[in-house]
């Protein structure tokens, strides 16, 4: 049993709206899961449904191999942020904690100690407490953030965590979040794609419902097989280039300032780099930057537009609408 | 079974403490603790006006000694025959009888508006969670059932300690302001009215958490509360006024399925009449919380 979470043809209607339509995803143990997809993609209710919150209306659910959830079995294995949920105003940061943490069958000073960490982690120690009605929306959303990670959950679901952050908490989330890679399997969603590409190592893109596709961040954003140079000035031609380095292929774009070689796992990008650099300096190119593989943005909307022109031209006549 | 009940604990604790931190419960204790303090001083006031009355009237010097001349007819053989007569039960009007005045009085005031002040502090109990969305925080962790059961044993700890303080309140009440007062024995008597008023409005406790769990907002749960406060009064009377033999009996049958219906049997000392009451109302408790829970516990949250 490899995987934290399986969903395997999940369906869940809200009335005429189907929200998952038959959603396959595969969550493995200890990996830092990114869920991608536009608004009313169903990431929400994919993460409602794992925790028991959503009944789905068919398809199978493993959570952490026993099944779909049940209290008896997963309290304390299985956490949640819930999205726009709001804590009880009139308690306190501390005994808020203290009391998740006795739910989740933890007691004693074990529990204080956990509760102790979990405040210092996110910066709350001092207003412990302190009622839930006077914190800012910042250090709510820093107290639903711990709360997620009270106790050894070996699954944390994350929707939307770094929603309502200041840039410096937001990163020190981040950092916090990739400390405990292999320790938990944690599944994050956010539309900061920049943030999940900085913390996750397996993504899954989720449209209408369906998983449009789930692979490796690496492969996603083919970091092992793609380089592409920012210059000043366009470069050495494309036939120069393909005939000076075999094996590759080149592509300008960008006014000729950005190019890009794709190349197979047989190339190395060191290997690459040391026979293109000097051409590109010879040239007086300008090298800007040098970045390794695309990024989730690029690759997150270029499936998007695949899917969305594929949805939209059943003829094979209609064009896509461009994006925005 | 130990770790269940350890839950409903730790849920029922929150939930008492929780709740008498809220504005709105501490408002309508406050109302209902004013409320329990100013209708026993009307009650005091009345009696004392009315002894006057019979004092002038029977061309005897006025007391200040309010409750004297109650406490006086109250042991009176003739003032118990015409009791008995107007009750129409012996035995009930003997164990009426034995009870002092002012205890009397709290036991129909706890009757009367303990149901009022459940509706208004329990049925948005659940209904506000689910609507803030602060029990998603809380039911991934343990089952809607056993988080159900805590908020309803929060709850009843929360009706104790208010008609507790209703009790000291009318207690102290009359001991500052009737002259005639027997302090041990109305205070026992009063203890008593309070236990059997919770008992009794454990069942309206059933029926707004049941509420609670069907509805999601709170003000929707509110609405219902009252809705159903109103449906139970009506039906009584109706069942009082056509109740008879025959297929009249149905509605007897209708009106056992209410709480009020089994009021009367708690103004008895025997355990003859309160066994069964309290049996029947803590099965119409858990029947209201069961027939919510039926729905809450596959609803989406």
């Amino acid at each position: 049993m490899n995987s934290a979470l399986e969903f395997n043809g999940v369906v869940k209607q809200f009335g005429r709206n189907r929200a998952l339509d038959g959603l396959n995803l595969i969550v493995p143990k200890g990996s830092i899961f990114g869920m991608v997809g536009s608004n009313g993609a169903g990431k929400t209710t994919a993460m409602a449904i794992a925790a028991g919150l959503l009944n789905p209306n068919s398809g199978i659910i493993d959570l952490l191999g026993g099944g779909p959830f049940q209290a008896e079995h997963h309290s304390g294995r299985v956490t949640l942020l819930p999205q726009d949920s709001h804590f009880p105003p009139y308690a306190r940061v501390e005994e808020l904690l203290l009391y998740y943490g006795r739910l989740q069958g933890m007691g004693g000073s074990k529990l204080e100690h956990s509760v102790d960490a979990l405040l210092d982690w996110v910066h709350l120690s001092n207003r412990r407490k302190s009622a839930i009605k006077t914190l800012s929306h910042g250090m709510t959303r820093r107290l639903a953030i711990a709360q997620a990670f009270l106790g050894q959950p070996d699954l944390v679901l994350l929707d939307e965590p770094l929603n309502g952050l200041d840039p410096i908490e937001a990163a020190r989330v981040r950092t916090l979040i990739c400390e405990r890679r292999g320790q938990q399997a944690i599944v994050v969603s956010s539309h900061h794609l920049a943030d999940l590409e900085a913390i996750c190592d397996t993504v899954a893109f989720i449209e209408k419902g369906k998983l449009v596709r789930q692979d490796s961040l690496a492969s996603i954003i083919q970091s092992w097989c793609r380089i592409t140079y920012l210059l000043t000035h366009q470069g050495p031609s494309l036939t120069t280039l393909t005939e000076l380095i075999p094996g590759i292929e080149w592509k300008y774009s960008g006014a000729g300032t950005e190019l890009t070689a794709l190349f197979s796992k047989t190339c190395s990008p060191e290997a690459l780099n040391a026979k293109v650099i000097p051409l590109l300096l010879e040239s007086d190119s300008g090298i800007l930057e040098i970045k390794r593989g695309s990024d989730l943005e690029t690759e997150y909307l270029r499936l998007y537009r695949e899917a969305d022109s594929e949805e939209s031209r059943p003829a094979g006549l209609n064009q896509p609408p461009p994006l925005p | 079974m130990i770790v269940p009940l350890k839950i409903i604990w730790h849920v029922a604790r929150h939930e008492l403490v929780d709740s008498i931190r809220s504005r709105r419960v501490i408002i309508i204790g406050l109302l209902y603790l004013a409320g329990s303090i100013a209708a026993t001083a009307i009650f005091i006031s009345v009696l004392q006006k009315l002894e006057s009355q019979l004092m002038a009237t029977l061309g005897l010097a006025t007391s200040s000694n309010t409750g004297s001349v109650t406490a006086t007819l109250w042991k009176s053989d003739s003032f118990r025959q015409m009791m008995t007569t107007l009750i129409g039960d012996r035995d009930l009007a003997k164990s009426l009888l034995n009870i002092p005045p002012l205890a009397l009085f709290y036991g129909w005031l706890a009757f009367a508006f303990t149901p009022v002040l459940v509706m208004l502090t329990s049925t948005s109990r659940i209904s506000e969670e689910i609507w803030s969305g602060s029990a998603r925080f809380i039911l991934f962790r343990i089952s809607r059932l056993h988080w159900g059961f805590g908020k309803f044993v929060g709850q009843a700890a929360q009706l104790a300690l208010a008609l507790l303080l209703s009790a000291i309140g009318a207690w102290v009440t009359g001991l500052c302001r009737m002259h005639s007062f027997e302090p041990l024995a109305t205070a026992l008597a009063m203890l008593l009215f309070a236990g059997k008023a919770w008992l009794y409005s454990l069942a309206y406790l059933g029926l707004a958490l049941g509420i609670s769990q069907l509805c999601s907002g709170p003000n929707l749960a509110l609405a219902l509360g009252f809705l159903a406060l109103i449906a139970i009064a009506i039906l009584n009377g109706i069942s009082s006024a056509f109740a008879g033999e025959g297929w009249r009996r149905l509605w007897d049958l209708v009106n056992s399925l209410t709480p009020s219906a089994h009021r009367m049997d708690l103004w008895w000392g025997d355990t003859a009449h309160l066994i069964p009451a309290i049996v029947f109302l803590l099965t119409l408790c858990l029947v209201y919380l069961l027939a919510g829970y039926s729905r809450f516990h596959k609803r989406d949250l």
